[in-house]
């Protein structure tokens, strides 16, 4: 098989897959090194976005999975008479960034920097699985540490927690 | 700047809390929050909690938590300070303002979130193909059940089966003999030859509904004696069943 084969098979596997492959999976499949194999996926996406394909390659830590494309998602809306999928409350979403900053943080610390009780929105947060908990703080009453998951890079476009936009630094 | 009576009205519900509504009287006074006069914005924060309480709003406790703080600083501020406090006791002024500005990083970080929230809200996935699956299994960690997971499991087979409706009304009472210490037994015997197995494999497509019911209550009973480990990846799957 010559690249253009290989690239067009990983499409296929994407395609049936639905969800995120990860790239070692793929590698292992193709019998390729890993560095060899991030190399080719990062190829497939370039050929994706230059042709201006409908679909893309999205990566998330480490894994690829075929997704529409954000420009395309109002006409989804207008096609199939769906709804536009619900965004986060701004108390969800402040909470959200706090952890996402800040994690592996316990919930007394996410109330301390917002000043207010955090439980609903870390409730809805757990439920649509955008966090998690990570761990135990070895502290008295062993408080939970949340963090991100997965689905959280994916449904803000991140590729892993590296990208976050920077925190604006304290004015001096 | 208050006088404006319906402005309140839509602002109300606004405020995430405290800090919150701390920022939007800062930055309406388009002041940096290091140059805060405590005096004026504990005013207007007392001013806000009046009308709130006018248009009947519910005050968060962590909100008087809040002006009672800015009252001790603002009361603090008029005292004449001993040398010594000075240098011992933290200066809540600072520290109100410490948490103002980190709160307001998080606030602003939030506001970009929310930026790539409506971009990315917009994109598709697929569901996997059901041929997924079963190849799957070997490389997604597997997770362990309980025993409702077990039942989702059981409740799927049933389904799945589909254990034919007949027109008879008239039904052959067959006696099973095998029990469920018998299929224990069986269970054991694959369990040592195998090492793991799986529910849907303990069952041969055209078994009777009683085998299932027998497997089922012979995995739980295993399962409560911790003869056997169960995993599971995720709802309505099949069930690893492993030696303890």
């Amino acid at each position: 098989m010559d690249e253009r084969d290989i690239m067009g098979l990983i499409e296929t596997l994407l395609f049936v897959s639905g969800d995120a492959i990860p790239v070692k999976r793929i590698a292992d499949f193709l019998d390729m090194d890993l560095r060899k194999t991030r190399k080719l996926m990062e190829k497939l996406i370039d050929v994706f976005n230059f042709e201006r394909r409908g679909l893309q390659i999205i990566r998330v830590n480490d894994s690829y999975q075929l997704a529409t494309r954000p420009e395309y998602g109002e006409y989804i809306e207008k096609f199939f008479g769906g709804d536009k999928k619900q965004t986060l409350s701004q108390a969800v979403l402040e909470t959200l960034s706090i952890i996402a900053y800040r994690q592996p943080i316990t919930r007394m610390d996410i109330e301390l920097i917002r000043g207010v009780k955090c439980e609903y929105a870390i409730n809805v947060l757990m439920e649509k699985g955008l966090i998690k908990e990570v761990g135990r703080m070895e502290a008295p009453g062993r408080p939970i540490l949340y963090g991100t998951t997965d689905l959280f890079l994916k449904s803000f476009g991140l590729t892993s927690l590296e990208e976050l936009p920077p925190l604006e630094e304290l004015e001096e | 700047m208050w006088e404006d009576y319906m402005d309140y009205h839509v602002k109300l519900d606004m405020f995430e809390g405290p800090l919150d509504l701390l920022l939007h009287l800062i930055s309406k006074a388009k002041i940096k929050i290091e140059d805060i006069s405590i005096t004026e914005i504990t005013e207007q924060y007392l001013d806000y909690l009046d009308k709130m309480k006018e248009f009947d709003v519910e005050i968060a406790s962590e909100f008087l938590v809040m002006a009672a703080t800015l009252l001790y600083i603002k009361s603090r501020s008029l005292l004449p300070k001993l040398k010594d406090e000075e240098q011992e006791e933290a200066d809540p002024e600072q520290d109100l303002i410490r948490r103002l500005s980190e709160y307001k990083k998080y606030k602003e970080a939030s506001e970009k979130l929310r930026e790539r929230e409506n971009i990315y809200s917009n994109i598709y996935y697929k569901l996997p193909e059901e041929l997924v699956d079963e190849k799957e299994k070997s490389y997604s960690t597997l997770i362990e059940g309980d025993a409702n997971d077990l039942l989702l499991a059981f409740l799927k087979l049933m389904a799945q089966r589909n254990f034919q409706k007949t027109e008879r009304r008239v039904y052959p009472i067959i006696r099973r003999s095998v029990t469920v210490s018998q299929r224990i037994q069986e269970i054991k015997d694959i369990l040592y030859k195998t090492y793991q197995c799986s529910f849907f494999q303990l069952l041969e497509d055209n078994c009777h509904r009683s085998d299932v019911v027998v497997t089922f209550l012979a995995l739980l009973e295993m399962l409560k004696d911790n003869q056997i480990r169960i995993y599971q990846q995720g709802q309505f799957e099949d069930i690893i069943i492993r030696r303890a």
